[in-house]
């Protein structure tokens, strides 16, 4: 049996590898800016220094792992293929690396052209993914609750970026903008809008495909999605309004939304039937119970906002979501997608009745727990140094810097794996696979 | 059950990727002209379908009440 992949259907693995080689480098850079500016970084949100990070965080690690997974998944799990994959990765990864880096430069010298030029460069990154993610989404003919979740979080996406772009052009000095309030529904919609609706509807898959567990409940998979992007639409139109009750109202059901949704992730995994947790099991473990903490947070900080007055509490929200949350699932995911890319492309060059090496072989187990406990090791310091930022910021800083070089190792040992069986004769595929 | 109309069945719910997929091409490797395999799974296998239209076999799909995907696979030449 022969060619499992034809590449006008599939990706080639160069298009998913490079954005997912790039995201540890941002995550490290994010590390070595931390390391730069110290104690600083944890004053507030809002320094530029933290912005910085935070964006080197979510554009440079997060939406580095999401497109280049959703290049590779639309294929995979929708039948929605991606018109000159090779092409669409080569365009969107080198716009938002050079607009992440133009970004994250803008923030620290606060000048207007580099806001400006950061902005065309990010637009031109996720117009790209856009079209091209839409063309192939939009034509599936019959949609499962997947496909419409990553569909909606198409939408999420373009109402992030629409708002970070006129955040960026108002900073750039081209309009003058209610910024704050304009910064909260930006932060809403990537959170909620992209980052929650897309990992739900990729989860729908595979969290029962990878963890081995019953599927996720009909009503969530049907409506959670739906119901989430409307529940965010309306919040935005109530806080343009200035609803505020109202606003913080559905505020707080999105809030709990992501409560239930890691609720009944955490169930499903204690559901599973495999025998001992996996390393990515963990990471989901650590991504859900950051999720549900999280939640927590915000609904005190909508509802009890003199009690959590202080800027430790949204720093210490934030660093939950995306460190703890997205970040750690997404590298969970990636200890499954690589290697799977890795046995499905090497099988795929195997001739008739070989079989590729065992997709268990392509990143070392123990590397993989190594770098598990690297960035749990991390997570902690970061959430500790939130509160005591003179002590623990520079062992944070550390801490990052070093999970990410792991995290990068181990992708790089993966594609290496790949180049030296893809190298080899054939027929010695078959040795691998038994040894 | 719809299994009872193949000669082969693989069962492949409940397995981790990629063990469904190498254990349905092991299974075709050894399908003669005029058999036919069923291939259980829990969700549509896109992949297959490519790898089963290039490499000259045809594929019927169904959906079990209780969400099990069932590939009914064949020759071309059938």
């Amino acid at each position: 049996m022969q060619a499992l992949l034809s590449f006008d259907q599939a990706p080639p693995l160069a298009a998913p590898l490079r954005f997912f080689i790039s995201a540890p480098l941002f995550a490290m850079l994010a590390g070595v800016l931390i390391l730069s500016f110290g104690p600083e970084i944890f004053l507030s949100r809002w320094t530029a220094p933290t912005l910085a990070v935070t964006h080197l965080l979510t554009l440079g690690f997060l939406a580095q792992v999401m497109i280049g997974a959703m290049l590779q998944i639309l294929p995979v799990v929708a039948g929605a293929n991606i018109a000159h994959p090779l092409t669409v990765a080569r365009l969107v990864h080198l716009l938002l690396v050079v607009g992440t880096l133009a970004l994250v430069a803008a923030f620290l010298s606060f000048n207007s052209w580099a806001f400006k030029t950061a902005g065309c460069l990010l637009a031109g990154a996720m117009a790209t993914f856009f079209l091209a993610a839409t063309q192939a989404l939009f034509k599936v003919r019959s949609p499962n609750p997947t496909i419409v979740g990553l569909q909606l979080a198409l939408l999420g996406l373009l109402g992030t970026v629409g708002l970070g772009l006129l955040l960026v052009f108002a900073l750039g000095g081209s309009c003058s903008l209610p910024l704050l309030q304009l910064t909260a529904l930006h932060f809403g919609w990537g959170v909620i809008g992209w980052g929650l609706l897309l990992l739900i509807a990729v989860a729908l898959v595979v969290v029962p495909m990878f963890q081995l567990t019953p599927a996720y409940p009909k009503w969530l998979a049907q409506t959670f999605c739906p119901l989430a992007l409307l529940v965010l639409t309306l919040q935005t139109l109530a806080e343009l309004s200035g609803w505020a009750v109202l606003a913080n109202g559905l505020a707080s059901l999105l809030a709990l939304g992501a409560a239930i949704f890691a609720v009944q992730t955490l169930r499903l995994q204690r559901r599973s039937t495999r025998a001992r947790f996996d390393a990515s099991q963990h990471f989901w473990r650590l991504a859900m119970s950051c999720v549900l903490a999280a939640s927590t947070l915000w609904l005190g900080l909508l509802w009890l906002p003199s009690l959590f007055s202080e800027p430790v509490w949204a720093l210490l929200c934030g660093v939950l979501i995306f460190v703890g949350g997205f970040m750690s699932v997404m590298i969970g995911m990636l200890y499954k997608i690589v290697p799977f890319l890795i046995w499905l492309h090497l099988q795929n060059r195997c001739p008739v009745g070989v079989m590729a090496p065992n997709m268990n072989k392509v990143i070392v187990s123990r590397q993989i727990y190594g770098q598990w406990r690297a960035h749990a090791a991390a997570l902690l310091l970061l959430l500790v140094a939130v509160a005591w930022p003179a002590w623990l910021t520079y062992p944070a800083a550390v801490a990052l810097l070093f999970a990410n070089g792991w995290l990068l190792r181990n992708l790089l040992a993966a594609l290496n794996f790949y180049r030296q069986h893809a190298a080899r004769p054939a027929g010695s595929a078959e040795e691998a696979q038994t040894a | 059950m719809s299994s009872a109309r193949a000669d082969f069945v693989v069962d492949a719910r409940g397995l981790e990727p990629p063990e469904p997929m190498v254990q349905t091409l092991e299974a075709l490797g050894g399908l003669a002209v005029g058999q036919s395999l069923m291939v259980l799974l829990p969700r549509e296998p896109y992949p297959l379908y490519r790898t089963l239209q290039i490499n000259g076999f045809v594929w019927d799909t169904r959906f079990a009440d209780d969400g099990t995907v069932e590939v009914l696979i064949k020759h071309s030449l059938d």
